[in-house]
């Protein structure tokens, strides 16, 4: 048998703490998520700089009558590019893999093996999927928004719309992660479809999209209306957490009754 | 049976999965030591061990181990270890972070000390940093092992634990076992090796398309098989002097010549044989050289439970 | 079975190879392991059954009714409104003659079911070329005739034709539905001419859809990524492009850039159409057509390098 060495080994205190949360967050870090993210980050800039360095025409708004261009545009661009985009195509591929991954490939048994609440399970996934991604999204939109020369209140809108978004995508593809193994594609289906065809065409329909109540929190901060649904305040802030809330507990009721591999 | 009280109760447990049939109707109760869970591919034998830990509900029946239900009762999950059949692990953590994961979450006392008291078991380094994912197989089923030990459980359910063991360590873990049983802890082990669950011990159950087939002493369940003659092969210096002896002796079904030197008796009756053949060779003046039970292994149990043959 | 002279009092020889013994209107007949002695259809016959298998796969046939809900859904989202403009026609032909604003333009009609195009096609050649090297079928397949060049030609025949259902189809359900209202073409020569633009146009949406997924599903064994990745390029392009040109006021030419709407620009344009957005419409035929060859050849010659170069160890 090995003896047992005095040096202190590969572990401190914080490893017996938040240990699920941490392995979650150990195990979704992969280069290719990271530099795809990263890559489309880095766009979103670009592009930003790029209508930052134009000189777009004022906007004729309705109600609001001639707005700054870049306002107009930059708003536009987070709306279509960042919330209709970045902050979904993200949170699925991270939150959907936090338990989807260990479901698939058995090691879920591992945790779910264990004298360990099944909503702390799913809390310390969740919580790690929106660790990993809101530096990825909110990061690189805020600097683009701010690179739009949008104002103030744009990169604010933008800040506070995006992580409300993520808040709600993290709860749900966390929850599909567990009901199907194709997570990713019905994941997708959800946001190309649903979101991106079915609600635009109906006002009822929209309000069963996140992305709406995303873009009213945009629309509402940078004082901006933007094409589609509206939903005032305090709905468009209380709806994403409540639905990001009610998917983990749905998560959570299933994780204790599902087959383990 | 040990007389104190089963660790392990299933009743009239079925298990099915829309129209598979996974496991029908089986019921069985096992004590402390070690038993051998026994069955072809398919025979619900996976099935039955997910279900003894809770991590599948049975659709009829019940299972109780150590007198709760493993499938709801969340504190029984640290008297359970388990070594799954799947061969994943979380690839990149170190054998120590995995072991010692699991006393955490188990909430073991000193989780270094156990930590490192689990993989000195199975002659696994603590020291080494390198991922389990770069891991032979032989190693990763070592690390399996040792996260299952690692909080000192009640009960201890291996699916297939031998796999990709060299056979070095195969004796080794089959130690552990027999020292685990023999602390009196109940150690269920599945496994297709005929040869090394015999070294487990002599309890096993038996398992076949979903039924459970037999369960007990594999030598008693020999001896219970009644249609089957027992077969044993005598050798002497005159055998066909002894077989003219024991042809017709009670019990005797059959007698056979083999080689130079050795009588095949087939006898419904092992024991009374064994009694009358050393009067037989007295009366006939012949030297008897080897008695030997040609089907009394757990290969021939197997082969006639499962096969019919 | 040759003839054998057997001497009285000699033992029989024992029968050879072939045909089993006969004894009394008994007969054996398979001992065991034979040569197949038939025709063989050759790399042709390879290809064939690939190409075969292949969009049987992706369609779902002969596989669980599970795998067969995604195509569903995309065949119904591209069909769906052309088979309800035909009983349009059909029902209120005098409406929709009194309302042209209510008849969709060929070109239009991509728009409409772009949704449907790019779900097919996330979807299509990622389960044909990722499930190969996941499972190591590729192996297989390049132990039979097959060469990895006529391996890649077989899945890309696959993907475009099964593209084609939703690119070809409806705009031939809408040249129906047009006829019915009696607005179809005038004569043989002016039908033949327009179920050329028909094949023409759904060529080329079907093409560089098809050479983009097999480009991005030559880069992972995970079909969720690649599928993932197909759309994430699609979008992005068309924010991208969206922002630059619309808001940044650049160069119209960079709705080049814009992958998802630069093949339905050039279908509006083989079918005489109109863009919508001036901006767009100012764009030249011969920077299209470049910038969409150019994007096509990019992608194939992707996926054909990221072929050559894949080992396949089993």
């Amino acid at each position: 048998m090995t003896a047992t060495s005095d040096r202190p080994r590969h572990r401190s205190r914080a490893a017996t703490r938040f240990p699920i949360y941490r392995l979650v967050l150990r195990s979704q870090v992969t280069r290719a998520r990271l530099l795809a993210l990263l890559a489309l980050g880095a766009v979103g800039i670009i592009v930003g700089a790029a209508l930052g360095a134009s000189n777009p025409a004022p906007a004729l708004i309705d109600g609001l009558g001639l707005v700054d261009g870049h306002l107009a545009a930059g708003t536009r661009f987070v709306n279509t590019f960042g919330l209709s985009l970045l902050v979904p195509v993200t949170a699925l591929v991270f939150a959907a893999a936090s338990l989807g991954d260990p479901d698939e490939d058995g090691t879920l048994v591992y945790l779910w093996l264990r004298p360990v609440r099944r909503s702390r399970i799913v809390v310390a996934a969740a919580a790690a999927s929106f660790t990993v991604a809101w530096p990825l999204v909110v990061v690189p939109l805020a600097v683009a928004a701010a690179a739009t020369g949008g104002g103030r209140d744009l990169v604010v809108g933008t800040v506070a719309s995006a992580t409300v978004g993520l808040v709600a995508y993290t709860g749900l593809f966390c929850a599909l992660g567990l009901v199907t193994k194709r997570s990713l594609v019905w994941g997708l289906l959800y946001i190309f479809i649903w979101e991106g065809f079915v609600a635009t065409a109906a006002d009822s329909a929209a309000r069963l999209a996140v992305r709406t109540y995303a873009r009213s929190v945009l629309s509402g901060i940078a004082e901006l209306p933007l094409r589609g649904t509206v939903v005032d305040s305090p709905m468009r802030w209380i709806a994403p957490v409540a639905v990001g809330l009610v998917a983990l507990a749905f998560a959570t009721w299933r994780l204790a009754r599902r087959d383990i591999a | 049976m040990s007389a104190t009280e089963p660790v392990i109760e299933v009743e009239h447990v079925s298990k099915w999965f829309g129209e598979l049939v996974a496991v029908s109707d089986v019921s069985f109760t096992v004590g402390p030591g070690v038993t051998a869970l026994l069955g072809p591919n398919g025979a619900g034998k996976s099935t039955m061990l997910r279900m003894l830990c809770g991590l599948t509900p049975p659709s009829q029946g019940t299972v109780k181990v150590l007198g709760g239900d493993p499938r709801h009762d969340l504190q029984l999950t640290r008297r359970i270890g388990l070594v799954p059949q799947q061969e994943s692990l979380f690839e990149g953590l170190s054998a120590y972070e995995f072991v010692h994961l699991a006393a955490v979450l188990t909430e073991v006392g000193d989780t270094d000390a156990a930590t490192g008291a689990a993989l000195g078991l199975v002659e696994l380094d603590p020291d080494d940093r390198r991922a389990v994912g770069t891991y032979s197989k032989g190693m990763r089923q070592r690390v399996k092992v040792a996260q299952a030990l690692v909080a000192h459980p009640q009960v201890v359910v291996l699916d297939e634990p031998l796999t990709g063991l060299d056979p070095r360590q195969r004796l080794h873990l089959i130690t552990i076992f027999q020292r685990l049983g023999a602390e009196g802890r109940c150690v269920i082990v599945s496994s297709h090796v005929l040869d090394e669950v015999e070294r487990f011990g002599s309890r096993v159950l038996v398992m076949a398309q979903g039924r459970l087939a037999a369960e007990g002493d594999y030598h008693a369940i020999r001896e219970l098989m009644d249609d089957r003659p027992h077969r044993i092969r005598i050798r002497s210096d005159d055998p066909r002097s002894l077989a003219a002896g024991l042809l017709g002796g009670a019990g005797v079904v059959g007698v056979t010549l083999e080689g130079a030197d050795a009588t095949i008796v087939d006898t419904r009756d092992a024991a009374l044989l064994r009694r009358s053949v050393a009067v037989v060779a007295r009366d006939r003046n012949v030297r008897l050289n080897e008695v030997t039970p040609l089907d009394d292994d757990l290969e021939s149990v197997f082969r006639y439970l499962v096969e019919g043959r | 079975m040759s003839a054998v002279t057997v001497e009285p009092g000699a033992v029989e020889p024992e029968p050879g190879p072939g045909p089993g013994p006969e004894s009394g209107g008994a007969r054996i007949v398979d001992r065991g392991y034979r040569r197949y002695e038939g025709r063989r259809t050759g790399t042709f016959g390879a290809f064939r059954a690939l190409v075969a298998h292949s969009m049987q796969r992706a369609l779902g046939l002969r596989r669980p009714a599970t795998q067969k809900i995604l195509p569903a859904i995309a065949v119904f989202i591209a069909y769906v409104p052309a088979i309800v403009f035909v009983g349009l026609s059909v029902l209120i032909k005098d409406t929709l003659l009194a309302n042209s604003n209510l008849v969709p333009t060929y070109g239009d009609y991509y728009s409409f079911i772009s949704a449907a195009i790019v779900v097919f096609s996330a979807f299509v050649a990622p389960e044909l070329l990722c499930t190969d090297r996941r499972t190591g079928m590729l192996g297989l397949y390049l132990a039979s005739p097959l060469t990895r060049n006529s391996y890649l030609a077989a899945k890309a025949v696959s993907v475009v034709g099964l593209l084609a259902l939703v690119t070809l189809g409806p705009p031939l359900l809408m040249l129906i539905a047009f006829t019915l209202i009696g607005q179809g073409p005038d004569g043989p020569a002016a039908l033949l001419n327009l179920f050329g633009e028909v094949l023409i146009g759904g060529a080329v949406v079907a093409l560089l859809q098809a050479s983009l997924s097999l480009a991005v599903s030559s880069t992972t064994t995970r079909k969720a990524a690649a599928s993932a990745g197909v759309i994430l390029i699609l979008l992005a392009s068309a924010a991208i492009s969206d922002a630059l040109v619309k808001g940044a006021d650049a160069a119209p030419e960079l709705f080049c850039l814009n992958l998802l709407q630069l093949p339905f620009e050039l279908v509006r344009r083989i079918f005489g159409e109109l863009s919508p957005d001036p901006t767009i419409a100012s764009i030249p035929n011969s920077t299209l057509i470049s910038a969409y060859v150019g994007w096509t050849l990019l992608f194939a010659g992707f996926t054909w390098l990221r072929y050559r170069r894949v080992s396949v160890d089993r």
